[in-house]
């Protein structure tokens, strides 16, 4: 291994953040490699991206549950905490239980984590074809959305929730389905 | 009129969510990420590899491979490229074709 630490600038990574998360085996974070837990993980991510997408239908909600500015407040509060948990925790936290093969570049990866990276792109790719055919279908006969408007129903959390599945979503993949990492 | 056309439209918009969910749910498990599933290579990797009294790191180290890919090997979840089939038999100091069949042997993978 050079000594200098070459940036991946397309990646956004650094060799040595790669090779580290790669060979790493005696970490806090072993714990998080069982398929189990990477499994655990990926519904956690699910679930907070979820949770994003919906607070975009908050206004909606609020009017028709009916209520008190006390309770709304307490409801907000904790999904806020508990979103920002298990997006951006788990999106961590997902990187590291797969070994960051998802963002490494091809030159740091052996054939067979080549072909899995490649493969669990590729799903992405699909998957993010039928969240995108959903999110018409949501725009089409869902309630009404607007983007960075203070009142009514702001789609902006809803783009966020999309961007992040995007950005996650090779992750989860691997994480999903591979046996060991 | 009017209303004849939403409904129209509701049913048709119920008939595509459902298609959209089967097609997630089918597509979501019809995957393999072995390089040829359908005809597998056996190998002898593992008893090579114990009788040369190497660990799975050790066989890593000297192909250029992660460890976990050597198990992967060893289990026959994944079949080598050419050039990594080539690595593994010099580093094991076996042929090829020794370490590698079609067939399974009585006491390889």
């Amino acid at each position: 291994m050079s000594k200098k630490n070459k940036i991946y600038w397309f990646e956004g990574v650094t060799e040595k953040g790669v090779r580290a998360l790669l060979n790493e085996e005696h970490s806090n974070f072993t714990w998080l490699r069982s398929q189990r837990n990477r499994r655990c993980l990926v519904l956690i991510q699910l679930l907070g991206l979820a949770l994003v997408a919906l607070a975009s239908y908050f206004p909606s909600i609020r009017t028709n549950l009916n209520l008190s500015a006390q309770t709304e407040l307490a409801i907000y509060v904790v999904t806020a905490i508990f979103v920002v948990i298990a997006v951006f925790g788990s999106y961590s936290l997902l990187r590291i239980a797969v070994r960051g093969i998802a963002d490494a570049p091809e030159e740091l990866l052996d054939e067979r984590q080549v072909l899995v990276r490649n493969s669990s792109f590729r799903y992405a790719y699909f998957y993010m074809g039928y969240l995108v055919i959903g999110l018409l279908l949501l725009m089409f006969f869902g309630p009404e959305l607007t983007l960075f408007e203070p009142t009514g129903n702001d789609g902006s959390f809803l783009l966020i929730a999309t961007l992040m599945a995007f950005a996650s979503a090779p992750s989860m993949i691997l994480a999903w389905r591979e046996r060991d990492i | 009129m009017a209303d004849l056309f939403s409904l129209t439209s509701d049913m048709a918009a119920i008939s595509v969510s459902e298609n959209y969910v089967v097609l997630m749910l089918c597509s979501m498990y019809a995957t393999d990420m072995s390089r040829n599933s359908e005809d597998p290579v056996f190998n002898q990797i593992e008893a090579a590899r114990t009788s040369m009294g190497l660990s799975r790191q050790e066989l890593a180290d000297l192909v250029g491979v992660h460890y976990q890919t050597i198990g992967y090997l060893e289990r026959g979840e994944y079949s080598p490229s050419l050039v990594l089939a080539l690595r593994i038999s010099r580093a094991l100091k076996q042929e090829v074709s020794e370490l590698f069949s079609l067939t399974p042997r009585s006491e390889g993978k």
